[in-house]
């Protein structure tokens, strides 16, 4: 079926950039033996590694993941720019690739002879191109400047002429590399709505993009690819929530590699009461970074106040790295009445199931009057990861049972 | 072997779209644009002439010099300049290459086509120039001019051929470029370009014969300078070597075909 495409197993090599030339000359190549000459060995760097999936014909799929994780070689290999190192692409019906905006337009010669030769790069015949030039245009909005050379063209310009020459060539499949990142708003919402049409004509769109909500919001299926391999390749909403945790605990983990405890950086407050170290404890009772969904954990706060105080509430809130409240909590609303605090002291916040969904947490802590006014306030004190079998949105991951009757059943 | 032949066959559209756009491109902007492609030419033979009528005395058997060379030296600046455009096409073209699906049999190609145009426009003035001699009585044209379109397609099927192998393997080997130009340069000497091939000694002249391109100068002086029939060895010489020069060039492209987008 056209719009069809299935990647087997697929492997990218590419052979170092620095290698390349160095054993390059046909001096070398004719002079030395293969043994001499330590330039002569290929080193390869893998691209991707062992990819496979299938997209239907009238899917919508976001390819995201970090700068050199491959997306730009899945598309090329793709496209048939490059070729695998091993295993398959195929690709049904015609195919137009989207990988730089006016890529291959000639500075020194005009709009309309560059659409040309861009329109039958893109595979149209000749006629095509020349019947589809005022549409082209008009969706470019070029068309003061048409006989112009790119070169006087705002970059706006070219890009805009540069993603309507791929929009009208009508292929089974689109290509698509981060081209909206170019363009002003007016431009994006155009592309988005030639999407649209796309997907309503049943035409496969492939795009990759780092606007991660964008892809969420218009991709029904997402594929993030890590280091050259597919680390996700579920429904958009997901691949991105996984994408995001995966961004924000690598974060965390160059963010929070020094303080061990936390409570080190200065808090805000009168400091009457200071909090000397919070720390976050696992079910056995150590010290923890990653808990396991569903298990207990406690939150250990140590306090100590110059003076004795009789009015103190102690807090603890959790929130997504992103900023959504998870939990708020704090001594007065859980009923407890304050009587003295004096010297040092210890207090521990135990959860019997830390319920939360798979992800990375921050954690703050406080210890304040009765009223709100802090003595020692600390944001963002310590970061948390934490970890399941089981995977869903959201940030509650309660303990849960799926229960059917009648003519439903699964497999066992 | 001849799949890169094959396919460049089918971008033909594509090919004459891009070359179109490399001479556009090279002329825009000039005020007299195409026409500085036939100031050239002009140029040289108005020099040619006033050289070898005022300052050097040529032999006899060659007379008009200045006519014997133009023709011979607008057909080797084809050959020379397609091979060494050849030779840089991918690196110039490196961006179209990596970012679109364009086949990359196309680049050579556009880079012979874009000579082949050049040297058909100077052709006009070695027309033009000759007609002017013969009314003067110094050549008479006859029909053996009939074979040079022969000449000239064997010819570009050869440079074609050796196109290919270079753009090829230039991708591959950096200094391919710089081999090249040397090449083309002790070539020019060693082809009966500037001098008929019955002015080189006798004994030299077996040597001669391990040049492909001689066979293709001795035909271009024979036909549009002498006026006499092709010698048969040299048709035989010229299409083995355009049989032998598309077969290698094809099979060496192709060898290499699947890294160029990669590597250029």
């Amino acid at each position: 079926m056209p719009g069809a495409i299935r990647v087997e197993n697929v492997s990218k090599l590419y052979r170092r950039a620095d290698r390349r030339r160095r054993g390059g000359s046909l001096k070398s190549a004719l002079l030395s033996r293969p043994a001499e000459g330590e330039g002569r060995r290929d080193e390869f760097v893998p691209a991707l590694t062992e990819v496979s999936f299938g997209v239907e014909a009238g899917e919508t799929v976001g390819v995201i993941g970090a700068n050199g994780s491959g997306k730009s070689t899945l598309l090329k290999l793709l496209a048939g720019i490059v070729r695998p190192t091993s295993g398959r692409v195929s690709v049904d019906g015609r195919l137009a690739a989207l990988l730089e905006l006016g890529a291959g337009f000639h500075p020194e010669i005009s709009g309309r002879e560059n659409v040309e030769v861009a329109g039958l790069l893109l595979g149209l015949s000749k006629k095509e191109v020349a019947s589809r030039l005022p549409s082209i245009v008009r969706f470019a909005g070029v068309e003061d400047f048409l006989d112009a050379p790119v070169k006087t063209y705002s970059s706006g310009m070219a890009v805009r002429l540069g993603f309507a020459v791929a929009a009208h060539s009508d292929p089974d499949v689109l290509l698509v590399d981060e081209v909206l990142a170019v363009g002003d708003e007016a431009f994006a919402h155009r592309c988005l709505e030639k999407f649209s049409e796309f997907e309503r004509s049943g035409k496969t769109l492939l795009f990759v993009s780092h606007d991660l909500p964008l892809v969420a919001a218009r991709c029904r299926r997402a594929i993030w690819l890590e280091r050259g391999r597919i680390a996700a390749d579920a429904p958009a909403a997901e691949a991105v929530a996984r994408y995001r945790e995966r961004v924000a605990a690598e974060e965390a983990r160059t963010r929070f590699a020094s303080p061990a405890s936390g409570g080190s950086g200065p808090g805000i407050g009168s400091g009457r009461a200071r909090l000397e170290g919070v720390r976050l404890l696992d079910a056995a009772g150590r010290e923890a970074r990653r808990l396991r969904s569903g298990e207990p954990a406690s939150v250990e706060l140590s306090v100590e106040a110059a003076d004795a105080l009789s009015d103190f509430v102690f807090g603890v809130g959790i929130a997504t790295v992103a900023g959504v409240a998870v939990l708020g909590v704090n001594t007065e609303a859980d009923g407890l009445v304050p009587e003295t605090l004096s010297g040092r002291g210890r207090v521990v916040l135990e959860i019997p199931s830390m319920d939360l969904a798979p992800g990375v947490y921050s954690l703050d802590a406080a210890v304040h009057a009765a009223g709100g006014a802090p003595y020692d306030y600390r944001r963002d004190v310590l970061r948390f990861e934490v970890t399941a079998d089981r995977r869903g949105l959201g940030v509650w991951s309660p303990g849960r049972r799926w229960r059917a009757e009648g003519g439903v059943r699964w497999k066992t | 072997m001849l799949e890169p032949i094959a396919r460049a066959a089918r971008q033909h559209v594509l090919i004459a779209a891009l070359t179109r756009r490399e001479l556009a491109a090279r002329y825009r902007g000039g005020a007299l644009g195409f026409l500085w492609s036939l100031a050239n030419p002009l140029l040289l033979l108005a020099v040619y002439a006033v050289v070898f009528r005022y300052v050097f005395t040529p032999r006899a058997e060659i007379r008009p010099y200045a006519l014997f060379l133009f023709g011979g030296v607008l057909v080797w600046g084809f050959v020379s300049a397609s091979l060494s455009d050849a030779s840089e096409t991918f690196r110039q073209n490196g961006p179209l290459l990596r970012k679109t699906t364009v086949a990359p049999e196309v680049f050579p190609s556009v880079a012979v086509g874009a000579r082949l145009v050049h040297l058909l426009l100077a052709l006009l003035v070695l027309g033009v120039a000759t007609v002017w001699a013969s009314a003067t009585g110094s050549v008479r044209p006859s029909a053996a001019a009939f074979a040079f379109p022969l000449v000239l397609l064997l010819l570009v099927a050869t440079v074609f051929g050796l196109a290919l192998a270079v753009s090829a393997l230039a991708v591959r080997f950096a200094d391919v470029r710089d081999v090249v130009g040397n090449l083309l340069t002790l070539a020019f000497f060693a082809t009966p370009v500037l001098y008929p091939a019955n002015a080189v000694p006798e004994r030299f002249r077996p040597l001669l014969r391990l040049n492909p391109f001689a066979a293709f100068f001795n035909a271009v002086h024979d036909s549009v300078f002498f006026f006499r029939a092709v010698d048969p060895s040299d048709w035989l010489a010229m299409a083995v070597a355009a049989a032998a020069s598309l077969a290698v060039g094809g099979a060496l492209f192709e060898r290499w075909r699947d890294t160029i987008a990669e590597e250029a």
